[in-house]
Protein backbone atom coordinates (compact mmCIF):
# COMPACT_ATOMS: atom_id res chain seq x y z
CA UNK A 1 0.00 0.00 0.00
CA UNK A 2 1.25 3.46 -0.82
CA UNK A 3 2.02 5.67 2.06
CA UNK A 4 1.55 9.36 1.44
CA UNK A 5 3.89 11.81 3.13
CA UNK A 6 2.04 14.22 5.29
CA UNK A 7 3.36 17.04 3.17
CA UNK A 8 0.77 16.03 0.59
CA UNK A 9 -2.04 16.91 2.88
CA UNK A 10 -2.70 20.55 3.39
CA UNK A 11 -4.90 21.09 6.36
CA UNK A 12 -7.13 24.12 6.53
CA UNK A 13 -9.24 25.18 9.42
CA UNK A 14 -12.89 25.89 9.03
CA UNK A 15 -15.82 26.12 11.31
CA UNK A 16 -17.87 23.17 10.18
CA UNK A 17 -21.26 24.48 11.13
CA UNK A 18 -21.69 26.76 8.13
CA UNK A 19 -20.24 24.38 5.60
CA UNK A 20 -22.29 21.21 5.65
CA UNK A 21 -25.47 21.95 3.81
CA UNK A 22 -27.27 18.68 3.90
CA UNK A 23 -29.23 18.25 0.67
CA UNK A 24 -31.49 15.59 2.13
CA UNK A 25 -34.30 15.96 4.57
CA UNK A 26 -32.21 14.15 7.12
CA UNK A 27 -31.47 15.83 10.40
CA UNK A 28 -27.77 15.96 10.95
CA UNK A 29 -25.60 17.18 13.77
CA UNK A 30 -21.89 17.52 13.45
CA UNK A 31 -18.90 18.48 15.49
CA UNK A 32 -15.27 18.95 14.65
CA UNK A 33 -12.97 21.61 13.39
CA UNK A 34 -10.84 20.45 10.45
CA UNK A 35 -11.18 20.02 6.75
CA UNK A 36 -8.25 18.41 5.02
CA UNK A 37 -7.84 19.48 1.42
CA UNK A 38 -5.73 17.26 -0.72
CA UNK A 39 -3.27 18.55 -3.14
CA UNK A 40 -4.55 18.44 -6.73
CA UNK A 41 -3.20 15.51 -8.65
CA UNK A 42 -2.31 13.49 -5.59
CA UNK A 43 -3.00 9.75 -5.72
CA UNK A 44 -5.99 8.01 -4.27
CA UNK A 45 -6.90 8.68 -0.67
CA UNK A 46 -6.09 5.64 1.48
CA UNK A 47 -8.88 5.15 3.96
CA UNK A 48 -9.80 2.40 6.38
CA UNK A 49 -13.56 1.95 6.31
CA UNK A 50 -14.55 0.25 9.53
CA UNK A 51 -17.71 -1.83 9.80
CA UNK A 52 -20.52 -0.02 11.59
CA UNK A 53 -21.20 -1.25 15.06
CA UNK A 54 -24.76 -2.08 16.02
CA UNK A 55 -26.65 -3.64 18.91
CA UNK A 56 -29.54 -5.95 18.09
CA UNK A 57 -30.23 -7.99 14.99
CA UNK A 58 -32.35 -5.35 13.25
CA UNK A 59 -29.65 -2.76 13.75
CA UNK A 60 -27.02 -5.23 12.52
CA UNK A 61 -29.03 -5.64 9.32
CA UNK A 62 -29.13 -1.87 8.83
CA UNK A 63 -25.42 -1.68 9.56
CA UNK A 64 -24.61 -4.24 6.86
CA UNK A 65 -26.80 -2.35 4.42
CA UNK A 66 -25.25 1.06 5.14
CA UNK A 67 -21.74 -0.46 5.17
CA UNK A 68 -22.14 -1.50 1.55
CA UNK A 69 -23.85 1.76 0.54
CA UNK A 70 -20.89 3.74 1.89
CA UNK A 71 -18.32 1.39 0.45
CA UNK A 72 -19.96 1.37 -3.01
CA UNK A 73 -20.46 5.14 -2.88
CA UNK A 74 -16.81 5.83 -2.09
CA UNK A 75 -15.65 3.27 -4.64
CA UNK A 76 -17.82 4.94 -7.31
CA UNK A 77 -16.05 8.26 -6.74
CA UNK A 78 -12.76 6.61 -7.69
CA UNK A 79 -11.06 8.92 -5.18
CA UNK A 80 -10.27 6.31 -2.57
CA UNK A 81 -8.17 3.32 -1.98
CA UNK A 82 -10.42 1.53 0.50
CA UNK A 83 -8.52 -0.60 3.00
CA UNK A 84 -9.95 -3.34 5.19
CA UNK A 85 -9.64 -2.62 8.88
CA UNK A 86 -6.64 -4.43 10.40
CA UNK A 87 -7.57 -7.12 12.91
CA UNK A 88 -5.96 -5.20 15.77
CA UNK A 89 -7.90 -2.01 15.05
CA UNK A 90 -9.13 -1.77 18.64
CA UNK A 91 -6.44 -1.24 21.23
CA UNK A 92 -7.85 -3.91 23.50
CA UNK A 93 -9.92 -5.84 21.03
CA UNK A 94 -13.32 -4.50 22.04
CA UNK A 95 -13.14 -0.99 23.41
CA UNK A 96 -13.96 2.12 21.44
CA UNK A 97 -10.36 3.23 21.34
CA UNK A 98 -8.91 3.07 17.85
CA UNK A 99 -5.40 1.67 17.42
CA UNK A 100 -3.96 4.41 15.22
CA UNK A 101 -0.59 2.68 15.10
CA UNK A 102 -2.22 -0.30 13.41
CA UNK A 103 -3.98 1.99 10.93
CA UNK A 104 -0.75 3.73 9.99
CA UNK A 105 0.99 0.44 9.52
CA UNK A 106 -1.50 -0.61 6.81
CA UNK A 107 -0.90 2.69 5.03
CA UNK A 108 -4.15 4.37 5.94
CA UNK A 109 -4.33 8.14 5.92
CA UNK A 110 -7.87 8.34 7.22
CA UNK A 111 -10.23 6.25 9.25
CA UNK A 112 -14.02 6.32 8.99
CA UNK A 113 -16.31 4.36 11.24
CA UNK A 114 -19.42 4.65 13.29
CA UNK A 115 -22.45 3.21 14.90
CA UNK A 116 -26.05 2.64 13.89
CA UNK A 117 -28.86 2.64 16.40
CA UNK A 118 -32.59 3.02 16.83
CA UNK A 119 -33.65 6.29 18.36
CA UNK A 120 -37.32 7.10 18.97
CA UNK A 121 -38.48 5.05 15.98
CA UNK A 122 -35.85 6.47 13.64
CA UNK A 123 -32.51 5.17 12.46
CA UNK A 124 -29.51 7.02 13.82
CA UNK A 125 -26.13 6.89 12.09
CA UNK A 126 -23.20 8.37 14.04
CA UNK A 127 -20.06 8.71 11.99
CA UNK A 128 -16.52 9.74 12.84
CA UNK A 129 -13.58 10.48 10.57
CA UNK A 130 -9.99 10.59 11.84
CA UNK A 131 -6.69 11.64 10.41
CA UNK A 132 -4.72 8.54 11.30
CA UNK A 133 -1.31 10.18 11.47
CA UNK A 134 -2.36 12.99 13.71
CA UNK A 135 -4.90 10.78 15.44
CA UNK A 136 -7.12 13.79 15.07
CA UNK A 137 -10.92 13.75 14.87
CA UNK A 138 -11.73 15.54 11.61
CA UNK A 139 -15.47 15.08 11.55
CA UNK A 140 -18.18 13.76 13.77
CA UNK A 141 -21.66 13.81 12.38
CA UNK A 142 -25.02 12.19 13.02
CA UNK A 143 -27.57 11.31 10.35
CA UNK A 144 -31.17 10.52 11.18
CA UNK A 145 -33.82 9.06 8.95
CA UNK A 146 -36.36 6.30 8.56
CA UNK A 147 -35.61 2.70 7.68
CA UNK A 148 -36.28 3.63 4.04
CA UNK A 149 -33.58 6.31 4.13
CA UNK A 150 -30.60 4.01 4.73
CA UNK A 151 -29.24 4.53 1.23
CA UNK A 152 -29.57 8.31 1.30
CA UNK A 153 -28.08 8.43 4.82
CA UNK A 154 -25.03 6.46 3.67
CA UNK A 155 -24.71 8.73 0.65
CA UNK A 156 -25.04 11.86 2.78
CA UNK A 157 -22.04 10.63 4.74
CA UNK A 158 -20.11 9.89 1.51
CA UNK A 159 -20.85 13.42 0.26
CA UNK A 160 -19.69 14.94 3.57
CA UNK A 161 -16.54 12.82 3.62
CA UNK A 162 -15.60 13.78 0.05
CA UNK A 163 -16.26 17.44 0.73
CA UNK A 164 -14.19 17.17 3.91
CA UNK A 165 -11.23 15.65 2.11
CA UNK A 166 -11.39 17.42 -1.26
CA UNK A 167 -13.16 20.66 -0.44
CA UNK A 168 -15.65 20.02 -3.26
CA UNK A 169 -19.32 19.27 -3.09
CA UNK A 170 -20.09 15.87 -4.53
CA UNK A 171 -22.99 14.34 -6.49
CA UNK A 172 -24.60 11.76 -4.23
CA UNK A 173 -28.04 13.34 -4.58
CA UNK A 174 -27.80 13.80 -8.35
CA UNK A 175 -29.82 12.07 -11.08
CA UNK A 176 -29.04 10.98 -14.61
CA UNK A 177 -31.81 11.12 -17.23
CA UNK A 178 -31.45 9.10 -20.42
CA UNK A 179 -33.27 7.46 -23.34
CA UNK A 180 -33.89 3.73 -23.41
CA UNK A 181 -35.51 1.47 -25.99
CA UNK A 182 -36.18 -1.17 -23.33
CA UNK A 183 -39.97 -1.10 -23.91
CA UNK A 184 -39.61 -1.20 -27.70
CA UNK A 185 -40.08 2.57 -27.95
CA UNK A 186 -37.60 5.25 -27.09
CA UNK A 187 -38.77 6.52 -23.71
CA UNK A 188 -37.12 8.71 -21.07
CA UNK A 189 -35.82 7.24 -17.82
CA UNK A 190 -33.85 8.44 -14.84
CA UNK A 191 -31.54 6.81 -12.35
CA UNK A 192 -29.37 7.82 -9.40
CA UNK A 193 -25.77 8.93 -9.95
CA UNK A 194 -24.61 5.31 -9.62
CA UNK A 195 -27.15 3.74 -11.97
CA UNK A 196 -29.41 2.53 -9.13
CA UNK A 197 -33.12 3.29 -8.81
CA UNK A 198 -34.01 3.25 -12.51
CA UNK A 199 -37.39 4.89 -13.13
CA UNK A 200 -39.34 5.27 -16.38
CA UNK A 201 -40.46 8.90 -16.80
CA UNK A 202 -42.42 8.75 -20.08
CA UNK A 203 -44.74 6.20 -21.63
CA UNK A 204 -45.70 7.80 -24.93
CA UNK A 205 -45.02 4.82 -27.24
CA UNK A 206 -43.59 7.35 -29.66
CA UNK A 207 -39.99 8.55 -30.02
CA UNK A 208 -38.76 10.62 -27.08
CA UNK A 209 -35.25 12.04 -27.12
CA UNK A 210 -32.60 14.30 -25.54
CA UNK A 211 -33.89 14.66 -21.96
CA UNK A 212 -32.26 17.27 -19.73
CA UNK A 213 -33.18 18.34 -16.19
CA UNK A 214 -33.28 22.01 -15.22
CA UNK A 215 -30.49 23.08 -12.80
CA UNK A 216 -32.89 23.00 -9.83
CA UNK A 217 -34.50 19.73 -10.91
CA UNK A 218 -37.97 21.26 -11.22
CA UNK A 219 -38.33 20.72 -14.94
CA UNK A 220 -37.49 18.06 -17.47
CA UNK A 221 -37.03 19.28 -21.04
CA UNK A 222 -37.10 16.75 -23.89
CA UNK A 223 -38.03 16.32 -27.54
CA UNK A 224 -40.81 13.96 -28.51
CA UNK A 225 -42.78 12.91 -31.61
CA UNK A 226 -46.10 12.57 -29.79
CA UNK A 227 -47.61 15.26 -32.03
CA UNK A 228 -46.18 13.66 -35.19
CA UNK A 229 -43.08 15.83 -35.43
CA UNK A 230 -40.21 16.52 -33.04
CA UNK A 231 -41.43 19.08 -30.51
CA UNK A 232 -39.86 20.52 -27.35
CA UNK A 233 -41.74 19.68 -24.17
CA UNK A 234 -41.02 21.06 -20.71
CA UNK A 235 -42.47 18.97 -17.90
CA UNK A 236 -42.96 20.37 -14.42
CA UNK A 237 -41.95 17.40 -12.29
CA UNK A 238 -43.83 18.67 -9.22
CA UNK A 239 -47.31 18.78 -10.75
CA UNK A 240 -46.67 16.83 -14.00
CA UNK A 241 -47.98 19.64 -16.21
CA UNK A 242 -46.34 19.82 -19.63
CA UNK A 243 -45.65 22.93 -21.70
CA UNK A 244 -44.61 22.78 -25.34
CA UNK A 245 -43.29 25.09 -28.01
CA UNK A 246 -46.11 25.49 -30.48
CA UNK A 247 -44.28 26.38 -33.68
CA UNK A 248 -43.88 24.82 -37.10
CA UNK A 249 -40.77 22.86 -37.94
CA UNK A 250 -38.57 20.77 -35.72
CA UNK A 251 -37.25 21.25 -32.23
CA UNK A 252 -33.91 19.60 -31.49
CA UNK A 253 -31.78 18.96 -28.38
CA UNK A 254 -32.58 21.38 -25.53
CA UNK A 255 -30.01 22.69 -23.02
CA UNK A 256 -30.79 24.75 -19.89
CA UNK A 257 -29.19 28.17 -19.52
CA UNK A 258 -30.49 28.67 -15.96
CA UNK A 259 -33.39 27.50 -13.81
CA UNK A 260 -35.98 29.25 -15.96
CA UNK A 261 -34.64 29.33 -19.52
CA UNK A 262 -33.87 26.47 -21.88
CA UNK A 263 -32.28 26.85 -25.30
CA UNK A 264 -33.26 24.69 -28.25
CA UNK A 265 -33.10 24.61 -32.03
CA UNK A 266 -36.29 25.67 -33.80
CA UNK A 267 -36.92 26.11 -37.53
CA UNK A 268 -40.22 28.00 -37.68
CA UNK A 269 -38.48 30.99 -39.30
CA UNK A 270 -37.08 28.81 -42.07
CA UNK A 271 -33.49 28.15 -41.12
CA UNK A 272 -32.54 26.18 -38.02
CA UNK A 273 -31.56 28.58 -35.24
CA UNK A 274 -31.14 28.39 -31.47
CA UNK A 275 -33.71 30.18 -29.32
CA UNK A 276 -34.21 30.71 -25.61
CA UNK A 277 -37.52 29.39 -24.31
CA UNK A 278 -39.17 29.93 -20.91
CA UNK A 279 -40.46 27.02 -18.86
CA UNK A 280 -43.99 27.84 -20.05
CA UNK A 281 -42.96 27.26 -23.68
CA UNK A 282 -42.87 30.93 -24.73
CA UNK A 283 -39.88 32.14 -26.71
CA UNK A 284 -37.74 34.87 -25.15
CA UNK A 285 -34.95 35.37 -27.63
CA UNK A 286 -33.29 34.13 -30.78
CA UNK A 287 -29.58 33.55 -30.15
CA UNK A 288 -28.02 32.40 -33.44
CA UNK A 289 -28.34 33.91 -36.87
CA UNK A 290 -26.47 31.96 -39.51
CA UNK A 291 -27.29 29.86 -42.52
CA UNK A 292 -27.00 26.15 -41.85
CA UNK A 293 -27.51 23.87 -38.91
CA UNK A 294 -27.19 25.31 -35.39
CA UNK A 295 -27.86 22.72 -32.68
CA UNK A 296 -27.01 21.34 -29.24
CA UNK A 297 -26.65 24.41 -26.99
CA UNK A 298 -24.76 24.05 -23.68
CA UNK A 299 -23.95 26.93 -21.34
CA UNK A 300 -21.08 28.13 -19.18
CA UNK A 301 -21.92 27.86 -15.45
CA UNK A 302 -22.83 31.57 -15.30
CA UNK A 303 -25.00 31.33 -18.44
CA UNK A 304 -23.09 34.09 -20.24
CA UNK A 305 -21.60 31.90 -23.00
CA UNK A 306 -23.09 29.13 -25.12
CA UNK A 307 -21.21 26.35 -26.88
CA UNK A 308 -23.11 24.78 -29.79
CA UNK A 309 -22.72 22.88 -33.05
CA UNK A 310 -22.91 24.72 -36.35
CA UNK A 311 -22.48 23.73 -39.98
CA UNK A 312 -21.99 27.38 -41.03
CA UNK A 313 -18.54 26.51 -42.35
CA UNK A 314 -19.60 23.23 -43.97
CA UNK A 315 -19.12 20.22 -41.76
CA UNK A 316 -20.24 20.44 -38.12
CA UNK A 317 -17.90 22.19 -35.69
CA UNK A 318 -18.29 23.59 -32.19
CA UNK A 319 -18.56 27.34 -31.67
CA UNK A 320 -18.86 29.54 -28.60
CA UNK A 321 -21.15 32.54 -28.60
CA UNK A 322 -21.47 35.29 -26.05
CA UNK A 323 -25.21 35.35 -25.36
CA UNK A 324 -25.37 39.10 -24.69
CA UNK A 325 -23.06 40.47 -27.37
CA UNK A 326 -23.64 37.76 -29.97
CA UNK A 327 -19.88 37.50 -30.64
CA UNK A 328 -19.04 34.04 -31.99
CA UNK A 329 -15.75 32.17 -32.21
CA UNK A 330 -15.00 28.73 -33.51
CA UNK A 331 -13.74 26.37 -30.78
CA UNK A 332 -12.78 23.16 -32.60
CA UNK A 333 -10.35 22.95 -35.50
CA UNK A 334 -9.19 19.37 -35.18
CA UNK A 335 -11.47 16.73 -36.70
CA UNK A 336 -14.03 17.08 -39.48
CA UNK A 337 -17.16 16.26 -37.53
CA UNK A 338 -17.41 17.63 -33.99
CA UNK A 339 -20.75 17.57 -32.20
CA UNK A 340 -22.45 17.07 -28.79
CA UNK A 341 -20.71 19.70 -26.66
CA UNK A 342 -21.21 19.62 -22.88
CA UNK A 343 -19.90 22.50 -20.74
CA UNK A 344 -18.47 21.42 -17.40
CA UNK A 345 -20.39 22.82 -14.42
CA UNK A 346 -17.02 23.09 -12.70
CA UNK A 347 -15.37 25.59 -15.02
CA UNK A 348 -14.12 26.25 -18.48
CA UNK A 349 -13.89 22.77 -19.96
CA UNK A 350 -16.08 21.48 -22.76
CA UNK A 351 -16.48 17.79 -23.57
CA UNK A 352 -17.61 16.87 -27.09
CA UNK A 353 -17.44 14.05 -29.62
CA UNK A 354 -15.42 13.69 -32.80
CA UNK A 355 -16.42 11.29 -35.54
CA UNK A 356 -12.98 10.19 -36.62
CA UNK A 357 -11.62 8.91 -39.93
CA UNK A 358 -11.30 5.44 -38.41
CA UNK A 359 -15.09 5.38 -38.02
CA UNK A 360 -14.83 5.62 -34.24
CA UNK A 361 -16.65 8.34 -32.38
CA UNK A 362 -14.55 9.54 -29.46
CA UNK A 363 -14.99 11.91 -26.56
CA UNK A 364 -12.59 14.84 -26.24
CA UNK A 365 -12.19 17.62 -23.70
CA UNK A 366 -11.03 21.12 -24.60
CA UNK A 367 -10.74 24.35 -22.64
CA UNK A 368 -13.18 27.09 -23.58
CA UNK A 369 -10.24 29.12 -24.93
CA UNK A 370 -9.35 26.30 -27.34
CA UNK A 371 -6.30 25.06 -25.41
CA UNK A 372 -5.72 21.73 -23.69
CA UNK A 373 -7.35 19.39 -26.21
CA UNK A 374 -7.40 15.84 -24.83
CA UNK A 375 -8.92 12.59 -26.11
CA UNK A 376 -10.72 10.62 -23.39
CA UNK A 377 -11.84 7.50 -25.28
CA UNK A 378 -10.21 5.46 -28.03
CA UNK A 379 -10.23 2.01 -29.54
CA UNK A 380 -13.77 1.34 -28.32
CA UNK A 381 -16.11 1.99 -31.27
CA UNK A 382 -18.63 4.81 -30.78
CA UNK A 383 -18.62 6.92 -27.62
CA UNK A 384 -21.25 9.62 -27.59
CA UNK A 385 -23.27 12.17 -25.64
CA UNK A 386 -20.83 13.13 -22.85
CA UNK A 387 -22.39 14.84 -19.83
CA UNK A 388 -20.54 16.02 -16.71
CA UNK A 389 -21.31 15.15 -13.12
CA UNK A 390 -22.39 18.23 -11.15
CA UNK A 391 -18.96 18.50 -9.50
CA UNK A 392 -17.12 18.10 -12.82
CA UNK A 393 -15.22 15.06 -11.59
CA UNK A 394 -16.88 12.50 -13.87
CA UNK A 395 -18.50 12.13 -17.28
CA UNK A 396 -21.40 9.86 -18.22
CA UNK A 397 -21.63 8.80 -21.88
CA UNK A 398 -23.15 6.24 -24.25
CA UNK A 399 -21.01 3.63 -25.99
CA UNK A 400 -21.56 0.56 -28.13
CA UNK A 401 -18.15 -0.88 -27.15
CA UNK A 402 -19.80 -4.07 -25.90
CA UNK A 403 -22.50 -4.40 -28.58
CA UNK A 404 -25.64 -2.29 -28.18
CA UNK A 405 -25.52 1.25 -26.89
CA UNK A 406 -25.17 1.39 -23.09
CA UNK A 407 -24.30 4.01 -20.50
CA UNK A 408 -20.79 4.29 -19.06
CA UNK A 409 -19.01 6.62 -16.68
CA UNK A 410 -15.41 7.74 -16.48
CA UNK A 411 -13.28 10.22 -14.58
CA UNK A 412 -12.88 13.69 -16.07
CA UNK A 413 -9.50 12.64 -17.50
CA UNK A 414 -10.93 9.49 -19.06
CA UNK A 415 -9.77 7.19 -16.29
CA UNK A 416 -11.64 4.14 -15.00
CA UNK A 417 -14.27 3.75 -17.76
CA UNK A 418 -16.97 1.36 -16.65
CA UNK A 419 -20.58 0.40 -17.30
CA UNK A 420 -23.12 2.42 -15.34
CA UNK A 421 -26.27 0.34 -15.31
CA UNK A 422 -27.83 -2.94 -16.35
CA UNK A 423 -31.08 -2.35 -18.21
CA UNK A 424 -32.55 -4.26 -21.16
CA UNK A 425 -32.55 -2.65 -24.59
CA UNK A 426 -30.30 0.19 -25.66
CA UNK A 427 -29.55 3.25 -23.54
CA UNK A 428 -28.41 6.59 -24.94
CA UNK A 429 -28.32 10.38 -24.59
CA UNK A 430 -27.54 10.50 -20.85
CA UNK A 431 -27.66 13.87 -19.11
CA UNK A 432 -26.39 14.33 -15.55
CA UNK A 433 -28.32 16.76 -13.35
CA UNK A 434 -26.68 19.95 -12.10
CA UNK A 435 -28.23 19.47 -8.66
CA UNK A 436 -26.18 17.27 -6.40
CA UNK B 1 -82.32 -4.75 -131.48
CA UNK B 2 -85.71 -6.22 -130.34
CA UNK B 3 -83.86 -9.04 -128.77
CA UNK B 4 -81.70 -6.54 -126.77
CA UNK B 5 -84.59 -4.51 -125.25
CA UNK B 6 -85.89 -7.15 -122.88
CA UNK B 7 -82.34 -7.77 -121.81
CA UNK B 8 -81.83 -4.08 -121.06
CA UNK B 9 -85.18 -3.99 -119.32
CA UNK B 10 -84.22 -6.91 -117.21
CA UNK B 11 -80.98 -5.20 -116.23
CA UNK B 12 -82.65 -1.81 -115.78
CA UNK B 13 -85.02 -2.89 -113.07
CA UNK B 14 -82.53 -4.66 -110.85
CA UNK B 15 -80.19 -1.80 -111.60
CA UNK B 16 -82.76 0.66 -110.34
CA UNK B 17 -83.38 -1.45 -107.33
CA UNK B 18 -79.70 -1.64 -106.69
CA UNK B 19 -79.34 2.06 -107.09
CA UNK B 20 -82.26 2.62 -104.76
CA UNK B 21 -80.82 0.27 -102.29
CA UNK B 22 -77.56 2.11 -102.45
CA UNK B 23 -79.27 5.44 -101.93
CA UNK B 24 -81.35 3.90 -99.25
CA UNK B 25 -78.27 2.64 -97.49
CA UNK B 26 -76.65 6.04 -97.57
CA UNK B 27 -79.61 7.65 -95.91
CA UNK B 28 -80.32 5.13 -93.17
CA UNK B 29 -77.01 3.86 -91.87
CA UNK B 30 -75.83 7.19 -90.37
CA UNK B 31 -76.76 6.52 -86.76
CA UNK B 32 -74.63 3.54 -85.59
CA UNK B 33 -71.20 5.18 -86.14
CA UNK B 34 -68.50 3.05 -84.54
CA UNK B 35 -67.31 5.15 -81.53
CA UNK B 36 -63.67 6.14 -81.86
CA UNK B 37 -61.41 4.41 -79.28
CA UNK B 38 -61.10 6.69 -76.20
CA UNK B 39 -57.71 8.33 -75.80
CA UNK B 40 -55.54 6.21 -73.42
CA UNK B 41 -55.70 7.61 -69.80
CA UNK B 42 -52.48 9.27 -68.66
CA UNK B 43 -50.45 6.71 -66.70
CA UNK B 44 -50.99 6.99 -62.92
CA UNK B 45 -47.86 8.62 -61.52
CA UNK B 46 -46.35 6.91 -58.51
CA UNK B 47 -44.68 8.85 -55.71
CA UNK B 48 -41.00 8.06 -55.29
CA UNK B 49 -38.32 8.82 -52.71
CA UNK B 50 -35.14 10.76 -53.36
CA UNK B 51 -31.66 10.08 -52.04
CA UNK B 52 -28.82 12.25 -50.80
CA UNK B 53 -25.06 12.28 -50.56
CA UNK B 54 -23.31 11.90 -47.20
CA UNK B 55 -23.93 14.89 -44.90
CA UNK B 56 -25.68 16.72 -47.74
CA UNK B 57 -29.13 18.14 -48.23
CA UNK B 58 -28.50 19.32 -51.81
CA UNK B 59 -30.59 17.65 -54.53
CA UNK B 60 -28.95 15.28 -56.99
CA UNK B 61 -29.91 15.35 -60.73
CA UNK B 62 -31.97 12.16 -60.47
CA UNK B 63 -33.67 13.53 -57.37
CA UNK B 64 -34.84 16.52 -59.39
CA UNK B 65 -36.40 14.15 -61.97
CA UNK B 66 -38.20 12.26 -59.24
CA UNK B 67 -39.46 15.48 -57.69
CA UNK B 68 -40.97 16.41 -61.07
CA UNK B 69 -42.85 13.09 -60.98
CA UNK B 70 -43.98 13.73 -57.44
CA UNK B 71 -45.23 17.14 -58.59
CA UNK B 72 -47.15 15.36 -61.39
CA UNK B 73 -48.71 13.17 -58.71
CA UNK B 74 -49.93 16.28 -56.95
CA UNK B 75 -51.46 17.54 -60.17
CA UNK B 76 -53.19 14.21 -60.74
CA UNK B 77 -54.42 14.16 -57.16
CA UNK B 78 -55.57 17.71 -56.57
CA UNK B 79 -57.20 16.70 -53.30
CA UNK B 80 -54.10 14.91 -52.09
CA UNK B 81 -51.50 16.05 -49.60
CA UNK B 82 -47.90 15.01 -49.04
CA UNK B 83 -45.86 14.31 -45.97
CA UNK B 84 -42.16 14.55 -46.74
CA UNK B 85 -39.99 12.71 -44.21
CA UNK B 86 -36.29 13.53 -43.96
CA UNK B 87 -34.04 10.61 -43.01
CA UNK B 88 -30.33 10.09 -42.33
CA UNK B 89 -28.03 7.13 -42.07
CA UNK B 90 -26.94 5.89 -38.67
CA UNK B 91 -23.49 7.46 -38.84
CA UNK B 92 -22.76 10.74 -37.15
CA UNK B 93 -24.64 11.83 -34.07
CA UNK B 94 -28.40 11.81 -33.49
CA UNK B 95 -29.00 15.47 -32.73
CA UNK B 96 -27.11 16.74 -35.76
CA UNK B 97 -28.85 14.16 -37.95
CA UNK B 98 -32.21 15.38 -36.69
CA UNK B 99 -31.34 18.79 -38.09
CA UNK B 100 -29.88 17.33 -41.29
CA UNK B 101 -33.03 15.25 -41.87
CA UNK B 102 -35.15 18.37 -41.70
CA UNK B 103 -32.94 20.09 -44.26
CA UNK B 104 -33.38 17.15 -46.65
CA UNK B 105 -37.16 17.23 -46.32
CA UNK B 106 -37.17 21.00 -46.77
CA UNK B 107 -34.90 20.83 -49.82
CA UNK B 108 -37.42 18.51 -51.48
CA UNK B 109 -40.37 20.67 -50.51
CA UNK B 110 -38.69 23.91 -51.60
CA UNK B 111 -37.92 22.49 -55.04
CA UNK B 112 -41.50 21.37 -55.52
CA UNK B 113 -42.82 24.77 -54.48
CA UNK B 114 -40.47 26.35 -57.02
CA UNK B 115 -41.92 24.27 -59.85
CA UNK B 116 -45.42 25.18 -58.83
CA UNK B 117 -46.57 22.86 -56.06
CA UNK B 118 -48.84 24.22 -53.37
CA UNK B 119 -46.75 24.57 -50.19
CA UNK B 120 -49.92 24.29 -48.14
CA UNK B 121 -50.37 20.70 -49.29
CA UNK B 122 -46.96 19.53 -48.10
CA UNK B 123 -45.74 18.89 -44.58
CA UNK B 124 -42.18 18.02 -43.62
CA UNK B 125 -40.94 16.01 -40.68
CA UNK B 126 -37.43 14.92 -39.77
CA UNK B 127 -36.74 11.49 -38.36
CA UNK B 128 -32.99 11.95 -38.25
CA UNK B 129 -31.54 8.46 -37.87
CA UNK B 130 -34.49 7.21 -35.81
CA UNK B 131 -36.39 5.30 -38.53
CA UNK B 132 -33.91 3.67 -40.93
CA UNK B 133 -35.27 1.88 -44.02
CA UNK B 134 -32.35 -0.51 -44.41
CA UNK B 135 -30.95 -2.05 -41.26
CA UNK B 136 -27.44 -2.92 -42.42
CA UNK B 137 -24.28 -1.18 -41.32
CA UNK B 138 -22.62 -0.63 -44.70
CA UNK B 139 -22.72 1.92 -47.50
CA UNK B 140 -25.49 -0.02 -49.30
CA UNK B 141 -27.74 0.42 -46.29
CA UNK B 142 -26.59 3.94 -45.50
CA UNK B 143 -27.34 5.06 -49.07
CA UNK B 144 -30.90 3.73 -48.68
CA UNK B 145 -31.33 5.67 -45.48
CA UNK B 146 -30.18 9.10 -46.68
CA UNK B 147 -33.53 9.95 -48.19
CA UNK B 148 -36.61 12.07 -48.36
CA UNK B 149 -39.59 9.73 -48.18
CA UNK B 150 -42.91 10.81 -49.69
CA UNK B 151 -46.19 9.75 -48.15
CA UNK B 152 -49.26 10.71 -50.19
CA UNK B 153 -52.69 11.04 -48.62
CA UNK B 154 -56.04 11.50 -50.39
CA UNK B 155 -56.60 12.03 -54.13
Amino acid sequence: MTRFPRAFIAVMVFLLSGIFLNPLTLRAVEQGEYIAIRKQGAGKIAIVLDRLSAKGSKEAGWAGNVDSVIKDGLAFSDLFSILSPPSNIRTDGKSKDINFGALSSVGSEFYAGGRISKKSGNVNLDMEVYDTYGTKLLMKKSYTGTEGDLRSMGHAFCADLIELLTGKKSYFGSKIVFVSSKSGHKEIYQCDFDGQGVQQLTNFRSISLTPVLSPDGRYLAYTSYTSGRPTLYIKNLADNTIASVVKNGVSVDPGWRNASEVATTLSFEGDQEIYLVRADGSITKRITNSRGIDVSPTFSPDGSRMAFVSSRNGLPQIFIQNVQSGAVKRLTFSGRYNTQPSWSPDGDKIAYTTWEKSGEINIFVINADGSGLKRLTSGARENESPSWSPDGSMIVFASNRQGGKRLYVMGSNGQNQRRLLQVDGEQMQPSWSLFR
Amino acid sequence: MRSVKPLLRSIFIPGLLLLGACCCEKDVVVAPVVPPPPPPPPPQVELGDIFFDYDKSELRAEAVQQLQKNFDWMNQNPGGTLIIEGHCDERGTNEYNMALGERRANAAKDYMVNIGADAGKMQTVSYGEERPFALGHDEAAWQQNRRAHFVGQGQ
